[in-house]
């Protein structure tokens, strides 16, 4: 196709679905644990193949995660005036008429999610790995436990919000995470600085 | 069926370590090999192998310049139980009919988090890294017996019954306190303590970690209304305002 300007590159396609596959294995696993949900043992058997899953998915979570910075955190961290804007108008996701301004390859909304991730996502596996792994060590299980959860709740509020919006909120988006291409014209409205800096 | 209590009397025991010996026979629990410390205390600390033990206390008071405690340590079967809260896998622990906290090690996925939310350092794991604790022989009181450790206790410092009965028995016989009354709901091995808990080896006031109470008033039910509300938030999002259509975006 003609006027595609790639947004995405295979790794980072490859490593976003193996994050979020990881992920969600491990939410619902960790939901299991959480409130005992023995329905999960018609997928998994029982608890103790569940806490395999668990562990292991984290083990590949947590490797995913580490490329994801390569990814995401340089844009990330260059947070700009523009951001600011960006933030007072809510992105304009609350009235149809709010011009927001220019934004990079990663708008001030998907940075913050970004970085939430990552500080939250480096908790979650840190704190998984003592439990995992320092079993019965006391202070550092229950420091863990509780850092462990924290960060769930942090991720679990943020990462449906972040599939809603990579969706349903804003048609066309999807789409990056599986051909790795937008528009151009897609592009300059929504990444004016990015398509800029790239020279179009 | 009304929950049933060990009462402890330090005083009363004399140290013969015969509750140990009739626990281990009755769970069919191997002597573990010990070296001599020069005390009659012995194994030094609960193992997977040992449910029960006598901590061995030398406590000279003003009146006694050779007072030894005897005091029966194990699972204190608490209402409230730290154990029980935090443990991830479903019916790993469970509270029997008489009120006892027992474990079953098929369901035991071997986290340990139990440890952390113990207040008495009690669990133990064996060799699979499952959990072993004493289980007030609950084998035994479903039927109507005895646990073994007061069974073969001769001087009676381990007493078993009903719980209202046996506090209103042991308050008659004249001991000032009570440990274990209404500490994490109310234990199920209550102590006939004639001084401060400390003096005995134990905690004044045993409590479940904070951190395990806020995990469980406040930071689990948010994993539950986290993702209810971030869902619901989303879907009236989308009903109020809509999607961004490529158009409209400026
Ligand atoms: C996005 C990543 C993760 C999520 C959403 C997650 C979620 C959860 C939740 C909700 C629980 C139950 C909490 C509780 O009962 O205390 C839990 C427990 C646990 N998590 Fe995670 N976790 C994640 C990553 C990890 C990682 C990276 C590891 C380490 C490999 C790990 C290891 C554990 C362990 C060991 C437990 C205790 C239960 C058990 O032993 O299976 N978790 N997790
Ligand atoms: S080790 Fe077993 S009993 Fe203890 S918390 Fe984990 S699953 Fe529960
Ligand atoms: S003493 Fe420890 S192991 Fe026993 S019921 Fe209480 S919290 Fe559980």
């Amino acid at each position: 196709m003609a006027n595609m300007v790639k947004k995405a590159s295979v790794f980072e396609i490859l490593n976003h679905w193996i994050t979020a596959v990881s992920f969600i294995i491990l939410a619902v696993t960790g939901y299991g644990f959480l409130f005992h949900l023995e329905q999960l043992n018609s997928i998994f058997g029982n608890f103790n193949v569940m806490k395999d899953w668990h562990n292991w998915s984290g083990v590949v979570f947590t490797v995913s995660l580490f490329f994801t910075i390569f990814n995401y955190l340089p844009v990330s961290l260059s947070f700009g005036s523009d951001d600011i804007g960006w933030i007072f108008k809510a992105g304009g996701y609350f009235s149809k008429r709010a011009a927001v301004p220019p934004q990079d390859r990663l708008n001030a909304g998907q940075k913050l999610f970004y970085l939430l991730l990552l500080i939250a996502g480096i908790a979650i596996s840190a704190s998984g790995f003592v439990i995992w792994l320092m079993p019965g060590v006391r202070k550092w299980v229950l420091l863990s436990h509780l850092a462990h959860n924290i960060s769930f709740d942090l991720l679990i509020i943020a990462v449906p919000l972040h599939i809603y919006l990579a969706t349903l909120a804003n048609p066309g988006t999807f789409r990056i995470m599986v051909y790795g291409t937008v528009p151009i014209e897609w592009a300059k409205k929504r990444h004016a600085k990015w398509v800029q800096k790239m020279g179009f | 069926m009304s929950r049933k209590a060990l009462v402890i009397s330090p005083e009363l025991c004399i140290g013969c370590r015969g509750c140990q010996t009739a626990c281990k026979s009755w769970n069919q629990l191997p002597a573990t090999k010990t070296a001599n410390k020069g005390t009659t205390e012995n194994p030094p600390d609960l193992t997977p192998n040992l449910y029960n033990k006598i901590r061995y206390v030398e406590i000279p008071s003003e009146t006694n310049p050779v007072r030894w405690l005897f005091v029966s340590q194990r699972c204190m079967h608490c209402d409230d139980a730290g154990c029980m809260k935090i443990c991830p896998a479903p019916g790993a622990l469970f509270k029997t009919k008489e009120g006892a906290v027992g474990f079953d090690k098929e369901k035991c996925i071997g986290c340990k988090l139990c440890v952390a939310g113990c207040p008495f350092n009690v669990p133990r794991y064996d060799e699979k890294d499952k959990i072993t604790k004493c289980h007030l022989c609950s084998d035994r009181i479903s039927q109507e017996l005895t646990p073994a450790c007061a069974k073969a206790c001769p001087t009676g410092a381990i007493s078993y019954g009903d719980r209202d009965s046996l506090m209103g028995k042991t308050k008659i016989a004249g001991s000032r306190k009570l440990y274990g009354e209404t500490d994490l709901g109310g234990l199920g091995v209550l102590y006939a303590f004639k001084d401060a808990p400390k003096v005995y080896g134990m905690e004044e006031s045993p409590a479940i970690p904070e951190s395990i109470v806020f995990w469980h008033k406040v930071l689990k039910p948010l994993a539950y209304w986290g993702i209810g509300g971030a869902v619901a938030a989303s879907l009236v999002h989308y009903a109020v305002f809509g999607p961004k259509k490529d158009e409209e975006v400026n």
